[in-house]
């Protein structure tokens, strides 16, 4: 058994921890590029969201660098998440990989623990470790993905702070490539720490005060880097500080605690009087942050999703109102495959100009009205 | 009190049922007409542009109504069977349409989850509360409603014609003649009857769907899949015709798991949104037609 499992930004470095300390063979998804979503675009269905695109994509090339296995994340709906895995199965026989097992991690509270535990028994039955290492490997990728989500996270707020222009996107990069090549979890969690101690010392001006902006949106496209045009390694550039709620930290807490109705209470009580009921996705989340935003300090929102994602175009259909309750600006990013750069960054820069000027306003006490900005990227890929 | 109900979404299938509730606890209802040029555009205007047709022909339908009624029925369908859904732009549709348009009469939104019979009679008092206190009546009013929608019967399945196709897909694209530009008037001038998924056996249905690894979560996927995988399995017609609209997510996977399971069985998929030009839809309906009498050696002397 050689396990592959999807390239989702942090999620792979815990995956990849997991692995070797469990001892199973694996094939690590190379980072997503332009070849990634080629191939995944050329055999998807017509108009299936990108995330699946990509999914797809990594599957076929881990496949062909002996992947057998192939571990996927499902839920039970109301979103196509849930059907990808039956559409990848679909997809991949007829393209000639017949000798493939899929593990498909649906929610134990849907499909039933008993079955949740008879799917990863097949995965704890391919490592020769003892029960509690097992346990123990499972806490420290967890760690894992929990720290480099924190130290994300510390990047990319204090780009807005840096005093050495550069250093914290520079050093992000430095530490991400290096984990790519950790050996085992030991060597992984010492990297971690360092870079964790790295941040919190790395040298600051907090007289600056930079634009402050929420990432919000579909979960897949804003934590996987490369579907978002590497958005926030770019607003780095800018000297923006980003936020972002959602990562893959934040995933798996939130379907523990989801069975006790424990989930983002905030997020959803602060989405409540826009959006009463979940519509599936992480449509919800994403209004519960565009509300609670202002209230982290922010100066505006860029909500991204690939096109056609269904629960957020729900979404984006309410952002206009909470834009004009809360005069807080917020900008839709929509993606996909035929989306270009070129255009996106010029309305982003149109966009960050309106904040500095609103901002710049609000401080000689004079309302500045914003107006819905909505830029969809189309054009070629450079 | 003017009650508006619009037509759009599951109209077609739900109005008996929403019309002889409300008319039974004595309202007045004002139904949008059949979708137009108007109702299209008023839709494209207000709704996100990248929606499906059917929420923007819903957005039309509001619209058209909101002037028209003292207030408007739009339930939000979450799911009609036991841990199934719909699709997610239906458990958002009141959202959309409450903040894409403006000055909108109140909107009856109580949730309707017809999985349990308490849910239902929940969601009876609730809504009939805007009329009438008196919760007898509302029950009465619910039984006649349950009992006429039970009795009323949608579908198509026509006799008569040398070929027969499955026309498979969602009520609001197969019953709108104004966005299908009248699919079935067209079929039937070239001699092609239909078959609808209401036609299909609804065991048989349940068996195709069950087979697949995972049984979908959304309703309908399942009635489609399963009733076009029975249709190539029986042969109960010569081909299949989907009928989606551009930006569908639930179609998108749909599609795809008819496509694994058609072989060389004829099968089309048309897409309509609100560019859909008659001329060319024409085209590709007459070039399937002409395959379709080829295989089964109708009007062609050569074969
Ligand atoms: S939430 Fe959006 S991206 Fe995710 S499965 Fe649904 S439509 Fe696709
Ligand atoms: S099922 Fe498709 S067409 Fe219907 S509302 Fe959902 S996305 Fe739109």
């Amino acid at each position: 058994m050689v396990i592959t499992f999807p390239n989702m930004g942090n999620v792979a470095l815990a995956m990849q921890t997991l692995c070797q300390s469990l001892k199973i063979p694996y094939v690590l998804p190379g980072r997503n590029n332009k070849a990634t979503l080629q191939i995944g675009s050329y055999y998807s269905p017509e108009e299936i969201c990108l995330p699946f695109k990509l999914v797809l994509g990594n599957f076929i090339q881990s496949i062909e660098k002996g992947a057998d296995t192939l571990l996927i994340t499902g839920s039970c709906g109301p979103c196509r998440f849930g059907e990808y895995c039956e559409l990848l199965m679909k997809i991949l026989s007829k393209l000639g990989y017949n000798n493939l097992d899929f593990i498909v991690a649906d929610l134990s509270s849907e499909i039933g623990i008993k079955e949740f535990m008879r799917r990863m028994s097949r995965i704890s039955a391919a490592s020769p470790i003892s029960r509690s290492d097992k346990i123990k490997a499972l806490y420290t990728a967890f760690k894992v993905v929990e720290l480099c989500d924190k130290i994300d996270a510390m990047a990319y707020h204090l780009a807005g702070y840096e005093t050495n222009k550069g250093e914290c996107k520079q050093v992000l990069n430095e530490y991400k490539t290096k984990a790519f090549e950790c050996k085992n979890p030991e060597e992984m969690m010492r990297l971690l720490d360092f870079y964790k101690k790295y941040f919190e010392n790395i040298s600051t001006n907090n007289n600056k005060d930079p634009l402050k902006i929420s990432i919000i949106g579909e979960i897949f496209t804003i934590i996987e880097p490369f579907s978002n045009f590497y958005i926030e390694e770019k607003l780095m550039d800018y000297g923006v500080s980003t936020r972002r709620t959602l990562s893959p930290s934040w995933w798996v807490k939130n379907l523990i605690l989801k069975p006790i109705k424990m989930d983002s209470k905030d997020i959803n009580r602060a989405a409540g009087e826009y959006m009463p009921y979940a519509v599936g996705g992480h449509g919800r989340e994403c209004v519960g942050e565009a509300v609670l935003a202002k209230g982290y300090g922010m100066d505006g929102a860029i909500q991204i999703y690939p096109l056609g994602c269904m629960p957020e175009v729900i979404a984006k259909s309410i952002l206009p109102a909470i834009q004009r309750d809360k005069d807080f600006p917020i900008m839709t990013l929509i993606v996909d495959e035929v989306a270009g750069e070129a255009g996106y960054i010029t309305r982003v820069e149109a966009f960050l100009d309106m904040l500095q000027s609103k901002k710049r306003h609000l401080k000689v006490q004079e309302p500045l009205v914003s107006r819905p900005v909505t830029v969809r990227c189309l054009g070629n890929h450079n | 009190m003017n009650i508006g109900v619009p037509r759009g979404l599951l109209y077609s299938k739900y109005h008996v049922f929403a019309e002889t509730f409300l008319e039974e606890i004595g309202a007045k209802i004002v139904v949008s007409p059949a979708t137009n040029k108007l109702i299209l555009d008023e839709g494209v205007r207000y709704c996100v542009d990248d929606a499906c047709l059917p929420m923007k022909v819903f957005h039309g339908h509001v619209s058209w109504l909101k002037d028209r009624c003292d207030a408007m029925l739009v339930p939000r369908f979450i799911g009609i069977k036991e841990k199934e859904y719909i699709c997610p732009m239906f458990c958002g549709s009141i959202e959309m349409v409450s903040n894409n348009i403006p000055q909108l009469p109140c909107l009856i939104d109580t949730p309707i989850c017809s999985t349990q019979n308490y849910k239902l009679s929940q969601w009876a008092k609730k809504t009939g509360s805007v009329l009438t206190k008196d919760e007898n009546k509302i029950m009465a009013a619910l039984d006649k409603a349950l009992q006429r929608h039970g009795n009323s019967k949608t579908g198509f399945n026509d006799e008569g014609y040398p070929l027969k196709i499955g026309l498979i897909g969602h009520a609001y694209n197969i019953y709108d003649k104004f966005i299908n530009m009248d699919l079935k008037k067209k079929l039937n001038g070239l001699g092609i009857g239909i078959i609808t998924s209401e036609y299909i056996n609804g065991a048989d249905i349940a068996d195709e769907a069950g087979k697949l690894f995972k049984k979908p979560f959304w309703t309908f996927a399942q009635e489609y899949y399963g009733a076009a995988v029975c249709i190539i399995k029986t042969k109960k017609a010569d081909g299949i015709i989907y009928l989606s609209s551009f930006s569908c997510g639930i179609d998108s996977v749909v599609i795809e798991l008819i496509k694994s399971e058609t072989g060389d069985f004829p099968f089309m998929v048309l897409k309509l949104d609100e560019h859909t030009g008659e001329a060319g839809f024409d085209t590709r309906i007459e070039a399937f037609a002409d395959m379709l009498k080829r295989r089964c050696g109708i009007g062609h002397n050569l074969s």
